[in-house]
């Protein structure tokens, strides 16, 4: 039988719930249906739903995207990258470009794109150009990335990767001691392709309920009333509410040709630090594509505040569940979706972004933990 | 996107009256016919989409409990 959201919801307020439940998920798509769709609102008030470590431009280290910027100034390339990528600032004194953006009005060839194989397009219309790909993605991003380095590159494309794995992140969190959430929907897409076995460590190790979900309010809803029914009966198990593309296993010529184009390594995620085995680093086989080698020598890693967020940005704690993003006192003051100052707040994957833009308006002093 | 084409590991897929043109280098392996619908992220199909709504395993747990006299109250 098929249940509509409505079903679902109706489902959930039966529950017989004693206790405040704090959910996270830790996927910018599940943040943006929860808000777009109000779940927050027609859910029992003491459910909450926290947005979690699921925006990868949020987590780009502050250092890649200044080298991004200095390779796209310095460097003669033209740098390619996702579109929101291209608005992110870095810690710079204010008469240098601040963004790619900005480096890209002051005269830089800097192109969004939206697909991998528009950079493949790029390099190849530009053979006496060296192109520089500025990938950040989870995944479910990096995925497709190998897909194109195996199915062949031209010589003058290079990859500046950002890449990360999500699971890593939650992982981090649980064994924190203070995680800040009561059970977790998995990210749907993420184990599209890396199957939901990622996810058992979650109910197996730590006794977490957790669901894969979708993006469609259904899916989600789906998702949290099966794991508050996991916390009710107190029986933790890793449910699949997305059967539609989540089979077991995942998608294994995907994850084969990930393992083939890149390794696993310890990566700095941006305001957090750095996670064991989180991030992606190219095959040796591709090595001679990497444009941190090949252009590496505009880090100039002794700059002011390197790495950090903006000044006065809670970018961090918002990533980590830690505080809603209304609770920074810069949200809807001084940071807009037109005048973002963190890059919670420029991302599309974005909380700041996703929840100013669904008409969240003045910061509030309501805190989660 | 419903798969309207397919050259090699290239395919012109449909949704909503737009068109893309998308990779199926990642479902490589997996039996691809005109008219499947595939999950598309930056231009790359991660997984072929089947009608499987959404549900949780609750459900089929009440289901089965309710179908099986001997089970009820166990
Ligand atoms: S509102 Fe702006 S400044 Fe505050 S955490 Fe979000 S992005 Fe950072």
């Amino acid at each position: 039988m098929m249940l509509s959201a409505r079903d679902w919801l109706e489902k959930i307020r039966a529950l017989p719930l004693t206790r405040r439940v704090r959910i996270m998920n830790v996927c910018g798509g599940h943040e943006r249906s929860i808000t777009m769709a109000g779940l927050r609102g027609a859910l029992p008030q003491n459910v909450e739903l926290i947005p979690g470590p699921g925006c990868p431009v949020c987590v780009c280290p502050e250092e890649d995207v200044y080298l991004a910027i200095q390779q796209a100034l310095h460097a003669g390339v033209i740098l390619v990258a996702f579109g929101d990528m291209l608005r992110v600032p870095v810690n710079v004194p204010k008469t240098e470009p601040r963004s790619l953006e900005q480096a890209k009005a002051s005269g830089a060839d800097i192109r969004p794109i939206s697909s991998p194989q528009e950079a493949v397009k790029i390099a190849r219309e530009n053979p006496g150009r060296q192109v520089v790909f500025f990938a950040a993605g989870f995944e479910t991003t990096t995925a497709p990335v190998a897909a194109m380095l195996l199915e062949g590159i031209p010589d003058n494309l290079f990859l500046l990767l950002s890449c990360r794995l999500t699971w890593p992140a939650v992982a981090m969190l649980l064994g924190s001691g203070k995680p800040g959430f009561d059970a977790l929907i998995a990210p749907g897409h993420v184990a599209t392709v890396m199957g939901q076995e990622e996810w058992t460590f979650v109910t197996e190790q730590h006794a977490i309920p957790a669901a894969v979900a979708g993006f469609a309010p259904v899916s989600l809803l789906a998702a949290i009333y099966s794991v508050l029914r996991q916390l009710i009966e107190g029986e933790c198990f890793l449910d699949n509410c997305y059967p539609e593309v989540v089979r077991p296993g995942g998608n294994a010529t995907a994850q084969a040709q990930l393992m083939q184009a890149m390794r696993v390594v310890d990566a700095n995620w941006r305001g957090i630090g750095i996670i064991p085995a989180s991030g992606f680093a190219l095959a040796t086989r591709f090595e001679r594509h990497d444009a941190r080698k090949q252009f590496g020598g505009y880090a100039a890693a002794g700059r002011k505040r390197v790495g950090e967020m903006p000044a006065g940005c809670d970018c961090a704690r918002v990533v980590l569940g830690k505080i809603y993003p209304n609770e920074c006192k810069l949200f809807g003051t001084a940071c807009t979706p037109r005048t973002p100052i963190g890059p919670c707040m420029v991302s599309d994957e974005g909380a700041c972004r996703i929840w100013r833009a669904s008409g969240v308006k003045v910061s509030s002093t309501k805190i989660i933990h | 996107m419903q798969i309207l084409e397919i050259d090699g590991y290239n395919a012109r897929c449909t949704a909503r009256g737009v068109m893309r043109e998308v990779s199926l280098f990642m479902l490589q392996d997996e039996p691809i016919a005109l008219g499947d619908f595939v999950m598309v992220h930056v231009g790359y199909a991660l997984q072929k989409m089947s009608e499987q709504e959404a549900r949780s395993t609750w459900e089929l747990l009440d289901e089965m409990l309710a179908s099986d006299p001997d089970l009820q109250g166990a």
